[in-house]
């Protein structure tokens, strides 16, 4: 979730929430207030009332102005002197639907006879008003909640532009190495994160350089005493004086020359695959990719006894990329295939749409998937082998950002490539 | 035969011109750009190898010179850069093949070979040894007149012998030759011996004696015995 999506959604709630329960007692003080209003008016009434009580029975009387209806009755004696407030339902004047009154029942004494009063005063007209502020307010709620929103996204945007700009820049260094600099921040937390930012990316940008130009230097000033070990030992292979246990001394040293030069030139093409050196982009179709390598690598294939199965679903499959990579990636796939497969195994090939799956039978894993495509990592240290191969495919699936998942069931190691379109 | 060799390294040198002259090539060496531009066009060489980093100037400006001159040898570049940009220069520049160090002497001789029949011979050269011949431009083989089928793969590994004959030549150094990248990383060279045996089988099949010796498991030697 964005920052701005979370703190809007924080805000949103929280005001929300207290504004309901403001609404609730807002509600309730002005509903109690109109209800000690009435009360008052009724009290006053009542005194209104015991002025002209003994012409109850007139018209007029019943008309008191006021009162919106009357009740008056003679009784024996005072049986309740105490006032009682009341709230009821009856019928309004035109008999039509039950409205809300207000009632203030009491007894009260007039030349020696008792009468029993209850005054009645509709309380449609304050409810009314209660609503209408109630609503009122809501209104002015719901408006100050969206000055609120667009507040908050306003003042967010300029607050946090240093922070975001950080993390544009911070997202670009891992493509183009370079340190992130960004402009001086009027906010003292942003304008650490900008100075440690700037110092840390500078030193990872000088570090990834040297490391760079390092493994570039040496596996080229390699290649010379390489080239020299390897061509004297090749001379000293023909020497007619050597026995036999010269010639397996020497064959050691020409194994261990040859993975070294190996070794080098494996380590050459990851350092230049990292340098992006691989720039031209070609449109390769993926089944004829495929069905060329298995034709190189036919010898390995019918050597092990191990039988291909293709469901090509998607042939038309295009891959843009470098032609050289493209070899790289379904050269290393398939060796991988052959290499940890058994005697009369099998390798699968599948296209779907957007993907290429390789699997093929073997036994499990030595160590840990996550290990699996970091450089040097191998299977019972076979000769001849550096466990290159896959750290090569993972850097070449990076720089066409291809997904590459790897799993093991049914005792079928399956690798999954996934393209981006 | 002369055979040019521009090369800075003094050890690499002496081990190219050793083995081709094992094989019966003389050598004409330059250790840097100034010497290889004055020799470039002293004899007309089978051969020119170009070392492309020397310390006095560039070998591509050495491959362009000699083409200028009309020189019909054959070039090949010598680099320890293998980019597919530098290879693509190179052959550009008129070389006739590219070579990566480290290599092998046998590898180097092959193709040695090789491109000289190219240049200097236009494919109509046979190639004998005993009772075999081939003729390497129509790819095909013959034992005592009679024809021997032989796949594409058996033909190079007959003629990657044939220009190293009288030598060991290791098994790394067939499965570079025959199939470079896809020939490593497998752990074992069996695929290497599985050619190899039928290519003999094929051979003695037509009448040929065994001319392959295995050499203490190392390599091959292919001489007659």
């Amino acid at each position: 979730m964005k920052l701005l999506t979370k703190s809007t959604l924080l805000i949103a709630t929280l005001s929300l929430f207290l504004f309901f329960i403001m609404g609730v007692i807002f509600f309730q003080v002005l509903k109690n207030l109109s209800t000690s209003d009435l009360n008052r008016e009724l009290d006053d009434l009542k005194e209104l009332v015991e002025d002209s009580l003994e012409d109850y029975e007139s018209a007029p009387f019943r008309t008191l102005p006021g009162i919106d209806s009357l009740w008056v009755q003679a009784v024996d004696r005072a049986e309740q002197r105490e006032e009682v407030f009341g709230d009821t339902l009856m019928l309004d004047k035109k008999g039509r639907q039950f409205r809300t009154y207000r009632y203030l029942q009491f007894v009260t004494e007039k030349e020696h006879t008792f009468y029993k009063v209850i005054i009645y005063k509709s309380t449609t007209p304050t409810d009314k008003l209660v609503e209408r502020v109630t609503l009122m307010m809501t209104l002015m709620v719901i408006l100050f909640l969206a000055g609120i929103f667009v507040l908050n996204r306003v003042i967010f945007a300029s607050l946090w532009k240093g922070f975001f700009e950080a993390i544009e820049k911070l997202k670009q260094f891992e493509s183009t190495k370079e340190p992130v600099i960004l402009e001086e921040q009027d906010i003292q937390e942003f304008e650490e994160l900008r100075q440690v930012l700037e110092v840390l990316t500078r030193r990872l940008a000088r570090d990834y350089r040297e490391l760079k130009e390092y493994t570039d230097h040496t596996t080229h000033e390699l290649q010379t005493p390489l080239a020299v070990i390897k061509s004297k030992a090749e001379l000293l292979i023909q020497s007619e004086k050597l026995g036999e246990e010269e010639m397996q001394l020497l064959q050691a040293i020409n194994t261990s020359v040859h993975q070294l030069s190996r070794l080098n030139s494996t380590l050459t093409l990851i350092t230049r695959i990292e340098n992006r050196q691989f720039t031209e982009k070609e449109k390769i179709n993926l089944v004829g990719l495929l069905d060329r390598h298995l034709e190189l690598l036919q010898e390995h294939i019918g050597l092990q006894g191990i039988k291909i199965e293709k469901h090509y679903h998607d042939g038309g499959r295009v891959l843009c990329m470098d032609q050289g990579l493209a070899d790289l990636l379904i050269v290393n796939l398939l060796k991988n295939a052959i290499v940890h497969n058994m005697k009369g195994g099998k390798i699968v090939l599948e296209i779907e749409a957007g993907s290429l799956v390789i699997r093929n039978d073997g036994p499990p894993l030595g160590f840990s998937q996550e290990e699996l495509f970091t450089r040097f990592v191998r299977n019972n240290r076979r000769a001849g082998s550096f466990g290159l191969g896959l750290s090569l495919v993972k850097k070449v699936c990076d720089t066409y950002q291809i997904d590459v998942e790897y799993s093991f069931d049914n005792q079928q190691h399956c690798f999954k490539l996934t393209f981006p379109d | 035969m002369q055979i040019l060799i521009v090369e800075d390294e003094s050890s690499l040198m002496e081990s190219m011109v050793s083995y081709l002259e094992m094989e019966g090539f003389r050598c004409e060496q330059a250790p840097d750009f100034k010497t290889a531009v004055r020799v470039l066009d002293k004899h007309d060489y089978l051969c020119m190898l170009i070392d492309l980093n020397l310390p006095d100037g560039d070998g591509l400006e050495l491959v362009k010179l000699a083409r200028e001159n009309d020189s019909k040898s054959g070039i090949i570049i010598i680099s320890a850069r293998n980019t597919i940009v530098q290879r693509v220069e190179g052959l550009d520049a008129g070389a006739d093949d590219y070579l990566v160090k480290p290599f092998h002497l046998s590898e180097l001789v092959a193709r040695v070979n090789s491109v000289a029949r190219r240049t200097r011979l236009k494919g109509g050269e046979m190639l004998s040894f005993g009772l075999i011949r081939v003729q390497p431009e129509e790819r095909s083989c013959f034992v005592d007149e009679q024809q021997v089928e032989l796949t594409k793969k058996e033909l190079d590994l007959l003629l990657y012998f044939m220009a190293n004959r009288n030598r060991v030549v290791t098994k790394e150094g067939i499965a570079d030759y025959l199939w470079g990248e896809y020939g490593g990383d497998y752990g074992s060279y069996d695929f290497v011996y599985t050619h190899l045996k039928n290519l003999r089988r094929k051979l003695m099949d037509a009448g040929c004696p065994d001319y392959v010796q295995n050499i203490y498991g190392i390599g091959y030697k292919f001489s007659f015995v």
